[in-house]
């Protein structure tokens, strides 16, 4: 057994969720989730932070068909940490160029919220990181997701032994969730973007720092149910100008890749940038699951729109124990 | 600058008395407490309606079995049972709920991984993936799931503080335990992060909050070495850190280890100017505490 799959089945203690697991086969209620015929995902190139981003954004939004007039629009970039040496958060330009740009579209209001996985200290992060700056001046409001008010929400899927989760307020307000996540590999659950993103949605005050129990769950099967259970529709914006390989999230190297991804469905989001890193996205345990029921993950089931993926494929290195994942099926 | 500050703390005070974790929000035991014990350490005169209603707030809360919850939303016994007993601990009027509180504290164990898991561990040579002993038993965010370093700490102060009246209870042993397991989950060099100093052989570094915390908890065993170096630590990194909850906790970590913290006084001051703190609750109280020139709540 591989770190990996021992760290899904145990996770230093999800054992009795496994078994859980294995005593039940329905993890969702086929019902309750419709997937697209097919799910449409753009790339595009942006070789740099010093370019304009906001252009880029623009693009992408329309590409993807998104309507944004008159809504609130909550961003999430990924802030679970900082490391001045290394490349860690979604970069400030792309929240900056969002901002900028769901404004211009007309969004009623347009926020930005995190709840960091590691830290509770908002205000070292966003200083430290530059978004501080960012927000000030573009009078953007920031919601710390750790500490915001929350209301309870049904799991909608059951990979966990999670009946409901409490979430912050500010998702249950508005009318848009925006994903922004760093183009990363990640050292347990194989890769960090749109979905496993979402972690920093769950509010500390209630679950802990870091996160801890949504471990000791299984990494796969919670990201599992956070995704089922949004109460809010999505959209998908990852910085993939300058990613991470190796031993991802936090002490990875830097990778330049010269991409943001686009879409509304997640699991194709995520899939795509599994290619752009010659990763398999089927052997990716979440992303394999979610294809089942939350979006799609086929290729041929993804309209890839903008640049040509294979054109911008980078061969990200990952930590000895995924490297199956580098073993493309298809 | 500290009357500015006091006044933003109590622009957040809610009509009932509590205080969210910003204003608007809505009322919840975390900053309800901290604002408490901030206010407790001004003139008597000063803010005491504001204080008395953010007591009342706090009694009107408390669990039948002594524990206090997260917030009106999640209402069962939480972490901030211990920031509670701290706010209250030093008064007569509350003393029977402070124990209440610190009992029910002394029952909630942090747990460990089953047996199982120990096992395969133990078999597939991954029993190495953090550097910490999950033997040691601390206080944890969640019920019933693994101790971490800051709620171990609140707990750590909370039941020192009682515990010469908290006698024919394993309060010696809690202690003893949760000393050790702050102790294992100390960064290499000193100070602490949230609880994890290792993960598959890359060395994570310490937080200045956390550490401080970790160090005021700890205080009752200032001369140790894993003590003194990691205040070095904390001085220095609490000096490149931008936010006031860092400058706040580690000016309140100097104090109750007896050093000049008025260098980081400066800093609160003008992180204050620039920030505000972001306005949160956290941070205002714990500038007030750390700006002010009475008795540290913090100490022992």
């Amino acid at each position: 057994m591989r770190r990996r799959d021992f760290l899904k089945y145990t996770a230093l203690g999800s054992l009795s969720t496994t078994l859980a697991n294995c005593r039940s086969s329905v993890r969702w209620q086929p019902e309750a989730f419709r997937k697209k015929a097919s799910s449409r995902v753009a790339i595009l190139a942006a070789k740099s932070y010093d370019q304009s981003l906001k252009d880029v954004i623009l693009r992408g939004i329309k590409l993807c068909a998104l309507q944004v007039t008159g809504k609130r629009v909550v961003l999430k970039p990924n802030l679970v940490e900082f490391d001045p040496k290394g490349v860690i958060n979604t970069n400030p330009a792309v929240i900056e160029a969002a901002i900028d740009a769901f404004r211009s579209l007309g969004a009623a209001e347009v926020i930005v919220a995190e709840g960091p996985g590691h830290r509770r200290d908002n205000e070292y992060l966003l200083s430290a990181s530059g978004l501080y700056d960012v927000i000030r001046e573009h009078k953007v409001r920031y919601v710390d997701l750790n500490s915001d008010d929350v209301r309870a929400t049904p799991v909608r899927s059951s990979f966990t032994n999670f009946k409901e989760l409490y979430l912050p307020e500010t998702l249950f307000n508005a009318d848009l969730l925006v994903s922004m996540p760093k183009l990363k590999t990640h050292h347990w659950a194989g890769v960090t973007l749109s979905m496993k993103n979402l972690f920093g949605i769950v509010p500390g005050t209630v679950y802990g720092w870091p996160k801890n129990i949504l471990h000791w769950q299984g990494i796969d099967n919670s990201i599992l149910d956070i995704n089922s259970s949004l109460p809010l529709p999505q959209f998908s914006i990852v910085d993939g100008i300058v990613g991470m390989e190796g031993n991802g999230p936090l002490q990875g190297q830097a990778k330049n890749s010269g991409v943001l991804i686009f879409g509304d469905d997640f699991v194709s989001v995520d899939a795509s940038a599994a290619r752009l890193m010659k990763l398999e996205p089927r052997k990716v345990i979440h992303l394999a699951k979610a294809g089942e029921f939350l979006g799609n993950l086929n290729y041929e089931k993804i309209e890839q729109i903008g640049e040509k993926l294979e054109s911008l494929q980078q061969d990200f290195s990952v930590i000895e124990d995924l490297k199956d994942l580098k073993k493309i099926t298809g | 600058m500290l009357d500015r500050i006091i006044a933003t703390l109590l622009e957040n005070q809610n009509a009932d008395g509590g205080y969210g974790s910003l204003r608007g929000k809505r009322s919840n035991t975390e900053s309800t407490a901290l604002a408490v014990t901030a206010l407790k350490t001004l003139a008597e005169s000063s803010a005491a309606e504001n204080r008395k209603r953010g007591i009342d707030w706090l009694v009107q809360r408390q669990n039948k079995e002594g524990s206090w919850p997260l917030n009106e939303t999640v209402k069962q016994g939480s972490w901030t049972t211990a920031l509670a007993i701290t706010a209250l601990s030093d008064s007569q009027e509350h003393d029977e709920r402070a124990l209440a509180a610190a009992r029910w504290l002394l029952e909630q164990e942090g747990s460990k991984p089953g047996i199982l898991a120990e096992i395969i561990l133990w078999a597939t040579g991954k029993s190495n993936v953090n550097k910490l002993n999950k033997d040691l038993i601390g206080w944890s965010w969640v019920p019933n799931s693994f101790s971490w370093v800051e709620p171990t700490s609140y707990a750590l102060i909370a039941v020192k503080k009682l515990r010469p009246r908290l006698a024919g209870t394993n309060v010696d042993e809690r202690i003893r335990q949760a000393d050790a397991m702050i102790y294992d989950r100390m960064c290499n060099g000193g100070g602490w992060n949230y609880g994890n100093s290792k993960v598959l052989d890359y060395a994570l570094w310490p937080y200045p909050d956390i550490t401080a915390l970790a160090l005021i908890a700890m205080q009752d065993r200032a001369r140790e070495k894993a003590n003194q170096e990691s205040l070095q630590v904390l001085t220095k990194i609490a000096r490149e850190t931008d936010s006031g909850l860092a400058l706040c906790w580690a000016a309140i970590c100097l104090n109750v280890y007896g050093q000049d913290n008025s260098e980081f006084q400066r800093m609160i001051d003008k992180r204050f100017a620039a920030s505000k703190f972001l306005g949160e609750t956290k941070s205002l109280a714990l500038a007030i505490i750390a700006l002010g020139d009475k008795a540290n709540p913090f100490r022992i």
